[in-house]
């Protein structure tokens, strides 16, 4: 292992591959990625991967398209042999309440403003795009083509490999055991193969930032939260774009390979680390996505698993230096749309870093935000 | 070779039935599973991986998707363990699962 870098990020999930891709493209030398598993281990290669532009504040819309656009391309940008399955079959999102429907209104003229060109759609048009859709109980709909989804470890390979190509190293099976800060700098991280002396260290340890942070002396207001999914045997295609219900509480698509995959969230789920799966998200998951698309009814289920949202006060994600811990960043609470932000993530702590003109502005996602409470909230989460 | 004993499933076999695969008439016995009766009458080709490469009798228990095929226009059908009965209607299953 080397002993000193100009960069260490912490996490081989999508941001930290592709911040150790976009620093490594932009000329820095000895940039390092230590993983405690192997790439895409913990909460990227859980997620459901899809890609959304479709979000409710100015920060979370920006950072998605810019991702979105990215992945677009990203077979060819990172020269990758496999293919990332990027499937851009929309997002059609499931208004069942008044309130909701006011909300994805207001979204869309939010969205449509920033470049996102979303609609509202009706019920009849809804079922245009997804036939079998049973509509009892919805108002309305909201639907945007170039949303998608792809596969989440193809993409994070794809980052890891170009980042390698141009210099970084990536260790994987390798844990961080502490962080050494002196006189409020970092100056050293230490593993269990050995310790690496640094200026510069990334937090990007996605459902495990806390514990990464507080190494760092750094007190960052994040949880991390079990989020449960499953996946069904492969189907010939069936469904176009991802469902996605706040009120239901459900997100659920088909990918390239046939399977449905689909998830939702609880908030009394337990926040202690557990990846485990349980019967109950089985129960509920097969109810609610049966009621909305009743052809399910007939597939079988092959498997479920879990992985964490590393949850913020606001559901926006924490980006950039820490004011009390120089050379220390974050790119951490993402709150479930983590991997989603990865293309965006990498290059804007990229610039972060090396103090260049930003892309987006995201000096209102500095953990300083909290001190202040100003702040605002992400309404549309799963 | 006529399949008699399985591992995991008890089959008594039954009476001599018709059945059709791929629209041809064949016989096997009531009871036995639908892959014991087409190993029986010679076929070996149950399905095709994504690559279209055959795929045959494998684990023989309902685990390995080896098997999987159309019966009564129903999809993956684990004809390993799905028991034989007069007049099904077995095919061999193009694509993936349909369930509409």
């Amino acid at each position: 292992m080397v002993k000193t870098a100009e960069v260490v990020i912490i996490g081989g999930g999508i941001s930290g591959c592709a911040i150790a891709y976009n620093l490594a493209k932009k000329g820095v030398k000895d940039v390092v990625l230590i993983e405690k598993g192997y790439l895409a281990s913990g909460a990227t290669g859980s997620c459901g991967a899809g890609i959304r532009q479709q979000w409710g504040t100015e920060m979370n819309c920006k950072i998605a398209k810019m991702s979105c656009d990215f992945f677009e391309t990203a077979n060819e940008e990172l020269q990758y042999d496999g293919d990332i399955e990027f499937k851009q079959g929309g997002y059609l999102l499931l208004a069942s309440t008044e309130k909701e429907h006011e909300q994805f209104k207001k979204n869309v003229q939010l969205q449509n403003s920033l470049g996102i060109h979303s609609r509202m759609l009706n019920l009849e048009q809804a079922k245009e795009i997804v036939p079998h859709l049973n509509t009892e109980g919805l108002v309305s709909t909201a639907f945007y083509e170039k949303d998608g989804h792809l596969n989440p470890f193809h993409a994070t390979e794809a980052y890891g490999r170009a980042a390698e190509r141009l210099g970084a190293k990536i260790y994987k099976y390798t844990e961080v055991t502490d962080i050494v800060v002196e006189n409020g700098k970092v100056k050293k991280v230490k593993t269990d193969k050995g310790d690496i002396e640094t200026k510069i260290v990334v937090n990007a340890a996605g459902g495990h930032s806390q514990i990464i942070a507080n190494m760092a002396g750094v007190d960052i207001p994040v949880y991390s939260e079990r989020h449960q999914i499953l996946v069904t045997e492969p189907l010939e295609p069936l469904l176009g774009p991802m469902l996605m219900s706040f009120s239901l509480n459900i997100y659920c698509q088909q990918v390239p390979h046939g399977g449905f995959i689909m998830g939702r969230g609880d908030d009394t789920e337990p926040r202690d680390l557990r990846v485990t799966s349980s019967w109950q998200f089985l129960d509920e998951m097969v109810k609610t996505a049966t009621g909305i698309l009743p052809p399910l009814k007939k597939a079988r289920l092959l498997r479920q698993w879990a992985g964490l949202y590393n949850m913020t006060p606001d559901r926006q994600p924490i980006y950039g230096p820490v004011d009390d811990v120089e050379g220390f960043y974050l790119a951490v609470g993402f709150s479930g749309h983590g991997f989603m932000f990865g293309p965006a993530t990498g290059l804007l702590i990229a610039e972060s870093i090396l103090g260049e003109e930003p892309t987006i502005n995201i000096d209102r996602l500095n953990l300083r935000r909290f001190e202040s409470g100003d702040l605002i909230l992400e309404p549309s989460v799963v | 070779m006529r399949i008699e004993e399985h591992p995991v499933l008890e089959f008594k076999r039954g009476k001599k039935v018709y059945f059709t695969y791929d629209g041809e008439k064949l016989e096997g016995y009531e009871g036995e599973t639908i892959a014991a009766a087409l190993h029986a009458a010679g076929v070996k080709v149950l399905s095709h991986s994504d690559r279209n490469r055959p795929r045959g009798f494998y684990c023989a228990i309902g685990n390995c998707s080896s098997c999987f095929m159309e019966v009564n226009g129903v999809s993956n059908v684990k004809v390993c363990i799905e028991p034989l009965r007069e007049d099904m209607d077995v095919k061999t299953q193009k694509g993936k699962g349909k369930i509409v």
